[in-house]
């Protein structure tokens, strides 16, 4: 107990000597926080008025790591767009790990009915072919991957998205395999031709497409901004202040 | 360490926010006074702890603090890790509004049980007290990957394979924090010893 009480009461030089703490084995660590200490306790204003900010002054160099590395390996983002009849995915954590072996899981968005699932590969991409049935009924897609430990993301294709590649090879064929194709084949050749053209033109627009909507799907994600995190530390001592505020009027009135 | 919004049961949800409330009202009248700018700077500090990055190991983490929060707050952690969660979903994204009570009791809970587990060895000068820190904050985050299993059950996940998976993934991190606790208590005993008299003494 009188080591507490030396502690308790000394304010200057005094209380920085390791032994009034009690500690007399002299650890390898302890060179180190001497210096430290010794930083903090000499006797320059500035310094003293940083002695007060105590532990906020460490968390600040802890915050300039953060600008320093802004990497947050945190939400998931799951990016997937049509090709042809395949839909591909890709998920990754934000922003640049891929998703491993994450489940995947494709629902239509209306019933939440699930049509198929599958595991992503190394990449963190997974494709599969668009259900006919999907593709039939025209569903809006939702595409979830969970990551594992909690980690969850989702995108929903509509269904504009991904059919505007099926149209031409899938749908004329579902609706009208036996009769109309001969018959409209038949009647006007140049109709052939503009399907074709269209083909051709749907499958280019999607390859030169591909890397702009993975850009747009990037720029959707909400990247950790510096402002997000000034500002979120000033509504954590706007929070405190006013409780801290309530409080001392609470004392007053009683 | 957040779990994500729409991943668990509406179930457990609901014990997550009404454990989260209570804690939050022990937290809320436990905490004198003179005590609230230690607890809004805590706060601050778990809020910007999770944007800090640990490049080391299979998944990509980061770090909790709430080892930390427990050995320098007690109670008082709950509200200070409820309002640092609240500011992270609203602005980083990380969780969200509904998994909240969720998240805090996986990060406040631990946060608590440690500052009374240490309690004993954190009292004690030297070596013991040094040990007790690095425990503290090790232990924690430990205990808040176990508590993350434990809350994926009900989403059908084998708790073993997803505690194993956890526990694998955070092996850097749980030294990593035991380091910076053990350091942050170290220092403040030297430079600040009236800071842990209140709960230490």
């Amino acid at each position: 107990m009188p080591n507490t009480k030396l502690h308790l009461n000394c304010r200057g030089e005094s209380c920085i000597r390791p032994k009034l703490l009690g500690e007399h084995k002299v650890r390898p660590y302890d060179k180190i926080l001497r210096l430290m200490a010794n930083w903090y306790k000499k006797p320059s204003r500035w310094r003293q008025n940083l002695t007060y900010l105590g532990v906020p002054g460490v968390f600040l160099i802890l915050t300039v790591f953060v600008l320093v590395t802004p990497a947050l390996a945190h939400r998931v983002l799951v990016f997937a767009y049509a090709q042809g009849d395949t839909i591909h995915t890709e998920s990754k954590f934000v922003p640049h790990t891929p998703v491993r072996q994450g489940e995947v899981q494709v629902l239509e968005q209306k019933t939440g009915k699930v049509l198929l699932t599958g595991k992503t590969d190394a990449q963190g991409k997974f494709s599969f072919k668009i259900p006919p049935e999907a593709a039939a009924r025209k569903m809006d897609l939702k595409i979830v991957v969970e990551a594992g430990m909690g980690h969850r993301g989702e995108w929903l294709l509509k269904a504009d998205g991904y059919l505007a590649g099926v149209k031409p090879e899938k749908a004329v064929p579902a609706s009208a395999v036996p009769a109309a194709p001969p018959a409209g084949m038949g009647a006007k050749p140049g109709a052939d031709d503009r399907q074709m053209l269209e083909e051709a033109l749907n499958q280019a627009l999607e390859r030169q497409l591909a890397p702009v909507k993975e850009m747009l799907a990037q720029l959707t994600v909400h990247r950790t901004s510096l402002p997000d995190i000034i500002g979120g530390l000033g509504y954590i001592l706007g929070i405190f202040g006013l409780w801290a505020y309530c409080q001392s009027r609470r004392k007053k009135d009683s | 360490m957040h779990i994500s919004e729409g991943v668990l049961s509406p179930s457990v949800l609901l014990a997550g926010a009404g454990l989260a409330a209570v804690g939050t009202a022990i937290g809320l009248k436990k905490l004198d006074y003179e005590a609230i700018p230690r607890v809004a700077i805590l706060s601050a500090a778990f809020f910007v702890a999770s944007l800090i990055h640990v490049p080391v190991g299979p998944v990509g983490l980061h770090l909790v603090l709430n080892g930390l929060m427990g050995l320098l707050l007690g109670w008082p952690a709950v509200p200070a890790i409820l309002v640092a969660l609240f500011l992270q979903a609203l602005l980083f994204q990380f969780g969200g509004l509904t998994v909240l009570g969720v998240n805090t009791v996986v990060m406040a809970a631990p946060a608590v049980l440690c500052f009374y587990a240490y309690r004993g060895l954190l009292r004690r000068p030297g070596t013991p007290g040094a040990v007790g820190a690095f425990a503290c904050g090790s232990t924690a985050i430990l205990l808040s990957g176990l508590l993350v299993a434990a809350a994926l059950i009900t989403t059908g996940q084998a708790f073993i394979q997803v505690a194993e998976l956890v526990l694998l993934a955070h092996i850097p991190v749980i030294v990593m924090e035991g380091v910076i606790t053990l350091f942050i208590f170290l220092f403040l005993k030297k430079v600040r010893p009236e800071m842990l008299e209140g709960l230490y003494a």
